[in-house]
């Protein structure tokens, strides 16, 4: 009886379809591989798969340096997936992610490039920033019952304009390398303090933007799992109905919740651009990073440990594109591949149907009935 | 609680070395098979042990233009002489990133690497001195961009190559306006110095063919850069306005933004000049219009690749070792063998003659003629010169 | 021997935890009306979905016409000629009654519909069974008793003779309900085999040959109508003896706790008020209802006192405070419990576990909650508390996903829950829909328990028996207003069912 009903248990359905997507979008992007050079397509796969461990040849500096590396580059993908299913938790679809985070850059390269800030303060700001972007879809949410997306994507494009124009400006950028400055040399004070920076091979970019974003994680687990307002946001993601018969102020509850999301998304930005890792140029369209969360927050489970965990995966894959042979494949074929398992990451709902069809009876005899995956499905979409 | 964070990173690693640890039999495999290849083509390499990589800048190897350019004359050399050849893109615009292709291809066991334009400048300040034995070849990486980055002097197994655009740029000036054109345009990519110095050049250029045909009041140069090196409808946008307004052609200068000219330029029956390599062929090719592009100002990035990598292949890298070289006119009565040069190749212009042009590079070459490569401000000019905003 | 047209032969399937059904048993005659009687979670739906090919039973045959036949999926089912009329009707609201009867099994020549075909066998049965309906008429226009005759023709039209009626009397008037019951007969009559599933037990009295009884998913016999009474029913059907008149002594009314002036709603849906100054009080002490058939305002009435709608003007003054504008915790928190219409829109988060629906108005309360952290052992004691006093069972106590719970356990715990809270109004709305005897008897007797605690009880209901056996007072609502009020010790049935068509209005109300 236990032993059956195990695969039916939500959290090992959710763990069965992520892992499912991953393994199915690699195998997939080793089709794309096979199509493009048969011949090679074992090789490729295995140096995208092998990633940067392949400098464990160099020498373990070389590989812990670039282990850092990935690790810094996975803090903001990581934290938009946060953005996007706590606020998913509460019912919001926050596509405005994307322009939370924008925002939060345009607060992390001011306030440390023009104002000469301290990095506590710079951190601060793009919290706030993206908090105040978060308040302004929540708004137009609440009061004038203006879809979240709709106003969501409005606010990315705006957020990339105003970024455009500030960022853009003699103060925070070089005109003459079209980017903007070191935060290095015009603040250092502006820079994240370090985190294990020798453990990982001098990695100068290691800070402790990575020991925040498992805090933040955590702290989202707590607030979603173990506090009255945690409960209410849920309880209005589920049933908005029920939760305003509960009483529940949801126009407050549906502010707040973009604020939170914005402001994580905001801090995404913060944790990855106040590294110095980073420049901004002008940009003709919003940064991807707030769309990638979506699929990362999906193929996590939209559990807050499981986001941080699939934004390696992504990340990692992200990063395995460079490491294919130019000569074989042309970089292109890289970003295709990621994209279609980033894409697949999407299909975690539909796996998780698979796994509770009713055909699946036979199989387990002792099986619940199948409005389990119709109750998965409501509830995660 | 700091312990707890630490056992999950740890977890995370391992879990990720583990994932990893599936993929690596197969790899090690493919690495012997790589070395097996190595050592055949070193066979014929008559013993050079030289693997040389390339890493693209912002752009791509189809691009046209800098990058296709160097990546070309790269592996053209290799495979004439036989050795391992790869180029890396990195993943993003950004100095790490291209420092972790720099490391990556190193690991691939590449030791010349070839790297065009301005942006590596703080890549090699991170890996140079890291790597001596890894022989780096910068395009386009000038003095100012190396001292920005905190290296006031070259280590030995860098070398640098800039080169004279204004020069160019001069002759491509000079010949449009002894062609008969009167309302020209400029239009720049970034306003980087190469860019600059092209379009003062052009200026300079323009001035002086202006002067010396007596028409300077008539003669006209529209001077704008699009703030990228692609174009787009704002870029176009602004081309059609230069177009129809009576601007005969234009000097499009910065990668793809050359696009956008050309469209502008196809709808109203107006002229293109091409950059840093003779883009004629391409150009006409991709509009169908015969004689769209009237020249180009090239500057002599394949024969830099060549030469150089011929140099260190022979044992003469210490001719190059730690310099930065600023390549421009060396001879004048050959002008093909000079690193700025307008292509005769492809030559269309019929007032402006082959042997015209031959005289103005002899002249050039001499000194009579002198072209200022300051980019500090717009050239003082007899003809006028109108400075659009940055479209971008 | 008999002639079955479908036998389900002990059939068992289990779910992780419980035997939904258990050897049950059942054959259903040609021509018969059968009945299927049983608790809610006694297992009929699972039978019925086993029926429909939705569930594959680990054990047990089905025959049809006494051979076995294999039912994978609902599609099999309707090739056996088996149909069923839901409970909630499957009908597309702007498409005309003949769309929906011939939707899905369209005629059609080359591709092109032949509708002029389907019409007349259309109105052949329509004829034939007296089903009146209109062919050209929209679904959304038309009656609930009309849609549901085009439910049936439905099943008529794609010549089912084995038809299934899931509760069909819960949306009806009395008047549509002996209409209905007389189609049945005919449709019997004309030898189509009827199976029945209800709770009213004067129903299955009227209409059904034999009935067939589930009890905890166990199969507890088949019974010939005629030779039974409705207590025996039952009792097979709840394991004991139950009342059915309620017990209660005569209302002691003491203080004013509701007050309610000139009350009027603005529609939704038209220009006109769906409810139009509306006045009344409840007392202390007494149960009050307001009868009427559905969609008559109630709904928006109740909307407006919670909160959970707009209220356009009027007062509304509980135990002496002006709450009009007051927020709904502001009401929660002062004296107001709500027994929801629809538990699953507004009265449970299905997706939380019994615990947290338990204390869905209270989590934010010292009890359960320090420093915005919720106390779980507290909650879980609470929830476990008010489980055991209100007899509701979950497969996994406390920790049970509300989803996954029957109907009248997650009824029975949202009446534990308003009843528990801290109140003096409670308004119970439709308390005891689609539950069974027992559970009705046990919440009828709660709720009078609550009246004799010197409660204020607004119960708003539809169901006539319900009305008449509980309350105090009766209030008539029609199309907004109230149009009467009666004693129920003195009217009769006759007599609300004018005041609900319309037909009769009070006209000392109308003066007002």
């Amino acid at each position: 009886m236990e032993k059956t009903s195990f695969i039916k248990r939500p959290a090992v359905q959710t763990l069965l379809a992520s892992i499912l997507c991953a393994v199915l979008g690699i195998v997939l992007g080793y089709i794309i591989l096979c199509f493009m050079n048969a011949e090679h397509a074992g090789e490729g796969m295995a140096a995208i798969l092998t990633n940067f461990f392949k400098y464990r040849i160099a020498s373990t500096n070389t590989l812990m340096k670039y282990m850092g590396s990935f690790l810094v580059k996975s803090v903001p993908v990581i934290l938009c997936a946060e953005a996007i299913l706590f606020a998913y938790k509460a019912g919001l679809f926050n596509i405005g992610v994307a322009g939370q985070y924008t925002v939060g850059i345009i607060a992390a390269l001011y306030t440390s490039l023009a104002l000469g800030w301290h990095w506590s303060l710079c951190l601060l700001a793009t919290i706030v920033a993206g908090a105040v972007w978060g308040f302004i879809a929540g708004c137009f949410k609440a009061f004038f019952n203006v879809n979240e997306v709709i106003a969501g994507i409005m606010l990315n494009w705006i957020g990339l304009y105003i970024c455009n124009i500030i960022l853009g400006g003699e103060k925070c950028m070089n005109q003459s390398k079209s980017e903007t400055y070191e935060i290095s040399d015009l603040n250092p004070a502006g820079l994240l303090p370090g985190f294990m920076q020798d453990f990982f091979g001098g990695n100068q970019y290691m800070t402790i933007a990575i020991p925040i974003t498992v805090i933040v994680a955590i702290i989202i687990l707590v607030v979603l799992n173990k506090t009255t307002f945690g409960y209410e946001l849920k309880a209005t993601g589920h049933n908005k109905e029920a939760a305003k018969y509960a009483g529940m102020n949801a126009k407050r509850n549906i502010i707040l919740t973009l604020v939170i999301s914005g402001a994580i998304a905001g801090m995404a930005a913060g944790l990855y651009y106040l590294t110095g890792v980073e420049h901004f140029k002008i940009a003709s369209s919003v940064p991807g990073m707030g769309f990638n969360g979506i699929a990362v927050a999906f193929l996590g489970g939209l559990h807050p440990i499981g986001a941080i965990i699939a934004g390696l995966f992504v990340e990692y894959i992200t990063l395995g594109g460079q490491y294919l042979n130019t000569n074989y494949y042309n970089p292109q074929v890289a970003d295709l591949m990621i994209s279609i398992i980033i894409y697949l990451c999407g299909f975690v709902l539909f796996f998780r149907t698979i796994l509770n069809r009713p055909g699946k009876v036979k199989v387990n005899a002792n099986a619940e009935p199948d409005n389990t995956a119709k109750n998965a499905e409501e509830k995660e979409v | 609680m700091k312990k707890k964070l630490l056992s999950v990173l740890l977890v995370a690693s391992m879990v990720a070395t583990m994932f990893v640890g599936c993929g690596s039999s197969s790899s090690s495999d493919s690495a012997s098979d790589a070395t097996a290849t190595t050592e055949e083509g070193a066979a014929d390499a008559a013993g050079s042990d030289y693997k040389i990589a390339m890493i693209t800048d912002s752009g791509d190897i189809t691009d046209m233009s800098f990058n296709q350019t160097t990546y070309e004359a790269s592996k053209a050399f290799a495979e004439k002489n036989g050795v391992d050849f790869q180029y890396y893109k990195p993943t993003e615009d950004s100095d790490d990133a291209r420092v972790a292709s720099f490391e990556n291809a190193v690991t691939d066991g590449y030791n010349v690497i070839v790297v065009p334009g301005y942006l590596f400048a703080g890549m090699i300040a991170q890996v140079a001195a890291d790597y001596p034995n890894v022989t780096i070849i910068a395009l386009d990486c000038g003095e100012g961009d190396f001292s920005g980055a905190g290296m006031d002097s070259l280590p030995e197994n860098v070398c640098s190559f800039t080169y004279q655009e204004e020069l160019a740029g001069y002759m491509a000036g000079y010949a449009a306006v002894k062609e008969g054109y009167k309302k020209l345009g400029f239009l720049g990519g970034m306003a980087v110095p190469a860019v600059i110095r092209y379009g003062f050049g052009f200026v300079q250029g323009a001035d002086a063919a202006a002067v010396e045909l007596g028409n300077a009041s008539e003669v006209e140069v529209n001077y704008v850069y699009g703030g990228q090196f692609y174009g787009d409808d704002a870029v176009t946008a602004q081309m059609d306005t230069w177009y129809s307004n009576g601007t005969e052609v234009v000097f499009a200068c910065g990668g793809g933004i050359y696009t956008s000219a050309c469209e502008a330029a196809t709808k109203v029956d107006g002229k293109v000049i091409g950059v840093d390599v003779d883009q004629s062929g391409t150009i006409e090719n991709a509009y169908g219009v015969e004689g769209l592009c009237i020249t180009s100002a090239m500057k002599g990035l394949a024969a830099t690749v060549d030469s150089t990598l011929t140099d260190l292949f022979a044992g003469n890298w210490s001719k190059y070792s730690g310099k930065i070289e600023n390549l421009g006119i060396v001879s004048g009565d050959d002008p093909s063998l000079n690193y700025v040069q307008l292509p005769m190749d492809t030559w269309t212009m019929k007032n402006f003659t082959v042997d015209d042009y031959k005289a103005l590079v002899a002249s050039m070459n001499d000194g009579t003629v002198k072209v200022s490569n300051s980019t500090d401000a717009m050239p003082k000019t007899s003809i006028k010169v109108t400075e659009f905003d940055n479209i971008h | 021997m008999e002639d079955y047209v479908i036998e389900m032969l002990h059939i068992t399937k289990e779910f992780p935890g419980i035997i939904a059904n258990d050897d049950i048993t059942l054959q259903l005659k040609r021509g018969e009306i059968h009945a299927l009687l049983g608790e809610n979670g006694a297992g009929k739906s699972t039978l019925m979905s086993v029926l429909f090919g939705l569930y594959t039973p680990e054990k047990g045959v089905i025959k049809k016409d006494g051979k076995e036949v294999k039912i994978n999926n609902p599609n099999d089912a309707t090739d056996l000629g088996i149909g069923m009329v839901h409970q909630h009707f499957m009908l597309v609201d702007i498409f005309t009654v003949l769309d929906n009867i011939i939707l899905g099994s369209e005629p059609s020549k080359f591709g092109f519909l032949t509708k002029a075909e389907a019409r007349k066998k259309v109105m052949d049965l329509s004829n034939k069974y007296n089903l009146k309906v209109d062919p050209d008429a929209l679904i959304e226009d038309i009656t609930v008793g009309m849609q549901q005759r085009v439910e049936i023709l439905k099943m008529l039209y794609r010549d089912n003779d084995i038809l299934i009626f899931d509760e069909p009397t819960a949306v009806l008037t009395p008047q549509e309900i002996d209409e209905l019951m007389k189609i049945m007969k005919d449709l019997a009559a004309e030898g189509k085999s009827i199976l029945f599933i209800t709770h009213k037990l004067n129903e299955i009295m009227e209409v059904a040959d034999r009935c067939s009884i589930l009890r905890k998913g166990k199969y507890i016999g088949t019974v010939d109508v005629a030779n039974t009474t409705k207590e025996e029913l039952s009792s097979m059907m709840v394991g004991r003896n139950v009342k059915f008149a309620v017990d209660k002594t005569e209302a002691q009314p003491k203080d004013e706790v509701l007050k309610v002036e000139n009350v009027c709603v603005k529609s939704k849906l038209h220009s006109n008020d769906s409810v139009h100054n509306v006045s009344f009080n409840v007392r202390a002490g007494e149960i009050v209802c307001i009868a009427g058939i559905d969609g008559n305002g109630q709904t928006e009435f109740v909307g407006a006192l919670t909160g959970l709608d707009d209220i356009s003007s009027g007062k509304i003054t509980l135990c002496g405070e002006d709450i009009t504008k007051k927020s709904i915790r502001y009401k929660n928190t002062h004296g107001m419990s709500h027994i929801p219409e629809d538990r699953h829109k507004h009265g449970l988060v299905l997706d939380y576990t019994l615990e947290e629906n338990m204390i869905l108005q209270r989590y934010f309360e010292p009890e359960f909650s320090k420093n915005g952290i919720i106390k779980k052992a507290d909650m879980r004691k609470y929830s476990d508390r008010l489980a055991s006093a209100f007899d509701v069972r979950s497969g996994q106590g406390a920790k049970t996903i509300v989803r996954s719970m029957s109907g009248g356990n997650q009824q029975k715990a949202i009446v534990a829950r308003e009843m528990d809270r801290k109140h003096e109004l409670l308004i119970a709305v439709q308390p005891t829909r689609g539950l069974d005897v027992g559970a009705i008897e046990y919440i009828h007797k709660e709720i009078v328990k609550e009246r004799d605690n010197g409660k204020a009880i607004l119960l708003v209901s539809l169901e006539l028996d319900e009305v008449m056996n509980l309350s105090d007072r009766i209030l008539v609502m029609y199309e907004g207003e109230i149009v009467g009020e009666v004693d129920p010790k003195t009217t009769t049935l006759q007599e609300l069912g004018l005041y609900m068509s319309g037909a009769k209005r009070d006209d000392r109300k109308e003066a007002k």
